[in-house]
């Protein structure tokens, strides 16, 4: 009996140990493709978690309220991955997609990207808690940014167009932030007939 | 019996550690020297090749992709990123302070942790800024090339 249970124990210590870098985390995603560089779909249950905290201990409420970066510890592997890009076309992180997760066991599915190995930068598509049934698409950031800025949002265009945090520091420095100057020279270079 | 519960005990202990988050890591103190980027477009390819997606070439995308809670890095001359994650008393997503600081040459002082193949930075000080010095719009134009609007289109 002494013995099973011994032979029980250390495989199971074993199990446990034993790496998963070689888990394929593409089986069942449902993540759509963008082309990007080493991209790799991926679908795997995760702990959403502020990175300062995690990394240091540092922990404020709510994993900062918006205002710190926000990763995924996957457990298959422990692996802390920092969730880059949420699923909405262009310039929009995936913060505001997280926040509501914070602390919480979800399951995540999208993108991992870049050339490191392993990669440990994902692009976040789809989110839901552990246990539910429906996914939620991580879209959100724009419909943050109307509520924030409701005047902006009536006005025609995408926000980054309207940003006033933005658009004080191009009207300070330019588009390529060297001065006005020699933004005015590149601009007629470029676009002067 | 004390040895069915001392395997017990240890197993237990094993599955509990392969399940809890890792104890806070110690930092290591550093001095880096780099330019302030945009990980999305450096990491991703979005919008073209690593040499593009920094500089003068790609700061108002710089400035977009912050502004968006995209999460910055410090690019070395080595080629190495460390993830920004706090600049001095300020988080970071959002922070007009961290927008000021796009495409700018820096050297900063601060703590650095790494987990996973990742370096994270946390700056305690911005020692010296150079402002932007890779003057990459001479040979790549804005990237992407909608980031200056064309004023012949108005």
């Amino acid at each position: 009996m002494k013995r099973t249970l011994s032979i029980l124990a250390l495989a199971l210590t074993a199990g446990l140990a034993a790496p998963v870098a070689a888990q394929d985390f593409a089986a069942n995603s449902q993540a759509k493709p963008w082309g990007l560089t080493g991209e790799q779909k991926a679908r795997f249950e995760a702990r959403v978690v502020d990175v300062l905290c995690e990394l240091s201990g540092d922990c404020p409420d709510n994993c900062g309220d918006g205002a710190r970066q926000l990763g995924l510890v996957r457990s298959a592997d422990d692996a802390l991955l920092i969730a880059n890009k949420n699923t909405q076309p262009i310039f929009s992180g995936a913060v505001v997609d997280l926040l509501p997760y914070c602390g919480a066991a979800v399951e995540v599915d999208g993108l991992l990207v870049g050339e490191m190995e392993p990669k440990r930068l994902f692009q976040v598509q789809l989110i839901r808690r552990a246990g539910e049934e429906k996914f939620a698409k991580t879209n959100l950031f724009s419909k943050a940014w109307n509520e924030k800025n409701p005047e902006l949002a009536k006005v025609k265009g995408p926000w980054f167009r309207k940003d006033p945090q933005i658009n004080a520091l191009i009207e300070r420095d330019g588009y390529l932030g060297l001065g006005l100057e020699t933004d005015a020279a590149f601009i007629e270079e470029e676009f002067g007939e | 019996m004390p040895r069915l519960f001392s395997i017990m005990a240890a197993t237990a202990l094993t599955a509990l550690s392969a399940l809890t988050p890792a104890a806070a890591a110690t930092p290591e103190r550093v001095q880096v020297t780099g330019e302030i980027i945009d990980t999305w477009c450096y990491f991703s390819g979005v919008m073209g090749g690593p040499e593009a997606v920094v500089g003068s070439a790609h700061h108002t995308c710089a400035l977009w992709c912050a502004a968006g809670g995209i999460p910055v890095g410090l690019l070395t001359d080595e080629g190495e990123v460390y993830m920004v994650l706090k600049l001095a008393s300020d988080d970071v997503v959002g922070s007009n302070t961290m927008l000021e600081l796009q495409s700018d040459r820096i050297v900063a002082d601060g703590l650095v942790y790494e987990r996973d193949g990742l370096k994270y930075l946390v700056v305690e000080e911005v020692v010296s800024n150079e402002g932007i010095t890779n003057l990459n719009h001479e040979d790549y134009g804005p990237v992407p090339p909608f980031a200056i609007p064309d004023p012949t289109a108005q």
